[in-house]
């Protein structure tokens, strides 16, 4: 970025957006903008979030008043007035210098100071947010300085009458004493309200700074641990050349041994930098319970219950019978016990389900009631036996 | 008029048949309500005297075992009944399943839904095999939601019961991407773990909310597993080289499960190890899932009532889509031994936000061949 000053009467500092170092401006063929730091004799213009003045700037500028443009002067940086008619800086200094004078369009009064560079291109905008700018500085009741919603909507109707009156030059006077009457009647409000805005930007700017620090703590934390790491592995490598030369052991236990103390550290790094990390988990934490909460007043609200593996009350007849634990020498499974190839072990064939079944079947039922007790026939018809639950 | 037609009729005059919500190559699917209680139900017609070989298998297959199972989540067959020549069954009414809410990207799953969602699905599967019975087709779309939230296994049209020493099995059973690489490396003698690894890649797909083991062909999805969770050693799962459609697919390196779910509890990742076991006799039972420290710790599973709801609608569904292997063009790859059932027909709507891209792909891998299960 070039810090270069075109603009030396103004010892504001220019920077350039895209990295146009060059002076010679009028070989840009689109409409580039300048930002300008300019803290000096003009005051208007919108600041971006890092304070500087965005200017507007066109290849087709051209001073209204003594014609002058781009080609022929690169320097040419046009200023608007306080009544929205641009116009260059040497004619600014031509007109104004010797006190204030009218304006060469509209022949209102002006002085050298109440020029302001041109933020956007349309001086209608320009206008508008000037306009608002000021009012906003006057009118800056809070909906809690109302008794109800219904009179702070009337205010903002009210300031918004104000501000489309000024903007449009509707009735410029009697607006005027709208404002002023105002003014008087609330100064109070407004200063206090002023002081609040400028505690609340404060510790907005607090918080800010609390969390880049934080952040920068974290980085360094994370650079200190890598260096540590870098000496310590070269560290190892030391060592362990030292001791390949002086030991008289075999050279592969020696590599061996080092190998293992280095895995054991790296784990042990590895655990206290998840301890580090379990702040991050908090802030997972509370997300999820904010969802857990929206979600729970969306729907109605029963609540979760503790699992219970199984719901239905199911009996195993467990207590019937015993499966052998060297299981059964019966002829059917003969081959699959045996497994010459291990391939039905390998599908994941088990024989204990089979006996498993065969137990079960020959037990279950053995003390159940007799079907003639139930009240009503199933719905599949009474003869059959139905597994049922729940 | 005997007996057994009097039965029939009175049965049938149970249930009133309103409008057709699809029709297969052998099946149409209706909706309908019980005349008494007004009761919503879908009644599966099956055209009978069509077929050359009678009924078809998948058919026989879910009368055969849902006529024995009555859970809490379990698909509840509430009646079967003929007509003329065609076979009724009447089954439980659902709204939607499990892969439209997962596909519907509008819906935020919390860990607890997810706990609640496997710990009803675990419990549909423990009873089933308390009764020896596999169900061998476990996947989103076969997990169906009632409007109470209760999350209900269905489709049991490749279900079997646990086979007795020494029986073969096939092998070519449970869509591609929920099958365990015991069967990609063609077992005929497999157990109960087969569901439990499905059920693994369920649970990691309610975390993902995109399919966790997704193959294109069976070469590649041994290839796609062994990429995830590392090539098994002969440590790790003893006896897989004599498997006989064993093919050695490459060394892949073990990743920790932690490197894809991030945000997972230890607990959440120690139980997805373990239904993604590659040895399949040490893989966890359902029962034994139940019992994981997972579902007992905070959060508690949501109840099902809170459970998300799938925003979009069914929409009926254009026919002219629905034919004898629904379950091909599914956005799934298709098991090549399923035919459409009632289940199947109701929840085939894709959701609006289903991508085109991963159905064009789906629909590229199936009808590659269609062997018949035993």
């Amino acid at each position: 970025m070039a810090t270069k000053s075109n603009y030396g009467w103004l010892q504001g500092r220019t920077v350039r957006k895209g990295g146009h170092a060059s002076s010679n401006s009028h070989t840009r063929s689109n409409t580039p903008q300048v930002q300008s730091t300019s803290t000096t004799i003009f005051g208007g213009g919108i600041k971006d979030p890092s304070g500087r003045t965005s200017e507007y700037f066109s290849m087709d500028d051209q001073c209204p008043v003594c014609k002058s443009d781009r080609y022929l002067n690169p320097k040419l940086r046009l200023l608007v007035s306080s009544c929205y008619h641009k116009m260059c800086e040497s004619c600014i200094d031509r007109l104004f210098t010797l006190g204030p004078a009218s304006c060469p369009n509209c022949d209102k009064i002006l002085r050298k100071l109440a020029f302001s560079p041109q933020t956007f291109e349309d001086l209608g905008v320009e206008k508008e947010v000037a306009v608002r700018r000021r009012i906003a500085k006057e009118f800056n009741k809070r909906l809690e300085d109302f008794d109800d919603l219904r009179s702070y909507n009337d205010y903002l109707e009210e300031v918004e009458d104000i501000a489309f009156n000024l903007i449009n030059n509707i009735d410029i006077p009697a607006t005027e004493e709208r404002i002023a009457a105002y003014k008087a009647a609330n100064a109070a409000l407004t200063s206090l309200n002023l002081q609040r805005e400028e505690a609340e930007a404060l510790a907005l700017k607090e918080q800010e700074d609390l969390e880049r620090r934080e952040r920068e703590a974290r980085a360094a934390q994370l650079a200190q641990q890598e260096q540590q790491e870098r000496e310590e592995r070269q560290r190892e490598e030391r060592e362990l050349i030292d001791k390949l030369e002086t030991s008289q052991k075999d050279a592969h236990k020696i590599v061996a041994k080092s190998r293992i103390a280095a895995a054991k550290r790296s784990s042990a790094r590895a655990a206290s930098s998840s301890a580090n990390s379990s702040l991050l988990g908090m802030s997972f934490g509370m997300d999820y319970a904010k969802l857990l909460k929206t979600r729970t007043t969306k729907v109605n609200n029963v609540p979760d219950e503790p699992h219970v593996p199984f719901l239905d009350d199911y009996y195993a007849y467990d207590d019937l019978y015993t499966v052998r634990a060297e299981g059964y020498d019966d002829i059917i499974s003969e081959a699959v016990r045996r497994d010459r190839e291990g391939i039905m072990r390998a599908g994941g064939y088990k024989v204990e389900e089979a006996w498993n079944r065969a137990l079960l079947t020959a037990v279950a039922g053995l003390d159940a009631a007799p079907l003639s007790g139930l009240d009503e026939p199933n719905s599949l018809g009474d003869v059959d036996v139905v597994m049922e639950s729940v | 008029m005997d007996a057994v037609e009097r039965e029939n009729q009175d049965r049938q005059k149970r249930w009133a048949k309103e409008q057709k919500v699809g029709e297969g190559a052998y099946a149409v699917v209706y909706r309908g309500r019980e005349f008494s209680t007004g009761r919503r139900v879908a009644i599966k017609k099956i055209k009978v005297g069509q077929f050359k070989d009678g009924l078809d298998m998948s058919a026989i297959r879910e009368v055969k075992y849902l006529r024995e199972l009555k859970h809490q989540n379990v698909i509840e067959l509430l009646d079967v009944f003929s007509n003329k020549t065609n076979l009724n069954l009447v089954l439980e009414f659902l709204d939607s399943d499990l892969e439209m809410i997962i596909k519907d990207r509008s819906l935020v799953f919390l860990p607890a839904d997810i706990k609640s969602w496997m710990a009803m699905t675990f419990r549909g599967l423990e009873f089933c095999h308390r009764n020896f019975i596999l169900h061998r087709d476990l996947k989103p779309n076969n997990l169906l939601i009632a409007s109470d939230g209760q999350l209900k296994i269905a489709d049991f049209g490749l279900a079997r019961d646990f086979a007795d020493p020494g029986f073969k099995m096939t092998c070519q059973v449970i869509t591609r991407w929920y099958r365990p690489p015991e069967l990609l490396f063609g077992s005929r003698y497999y157990s109960s773990a087969v569901d439990i690894w499905s059920l693994g890649c369920i649970f990691a797909e309610l975390m993902l909310r995109t399919p966790y083991l997704a193959g294109e062909s069976d070469m590649d999805q041994l290839k796609t597993i062994f990429r995830a969770l590392g090539t098994p050693t002969e440590q790790e799962w003893p006896g897989h080289t004599k498997l006989p459609d064993y093919v050695p697919v490459g060394q892949f390196p073990k990743t920790p499960l932690r490197d894809l779910f991030t945000a997972a509890s230890a607990d959440t990742l120690n139980l997805l190890s373990k239904c993604l076991l590659y040895e399949p006799r040490k893989r966890l039972s359902a029962s034994e899932a139940l019992h994981h420290p997972y579902f007992f710790a905070i959060p508690h599973p949501t109840h099902p009532s809170k459970l998300p709801k799938c925003t979009t609608q069914m929409a009926p569904r254009p026919l002219g889509e629905v034919d004898g292997n629904v379950d091909m063009v599914g956005s799934g790859p298709g098991v090549k031994a399923a035919a459409p059932n009632k289940g199947r027909l109701k929840r085939k709507i894709t959701s609006p936000l289903d991508d085109p891209k991963t159905r064009s792909i789906a629909r590229k891998l199936d009808f590659t061949k269609h062997v018949k299960s035993p």
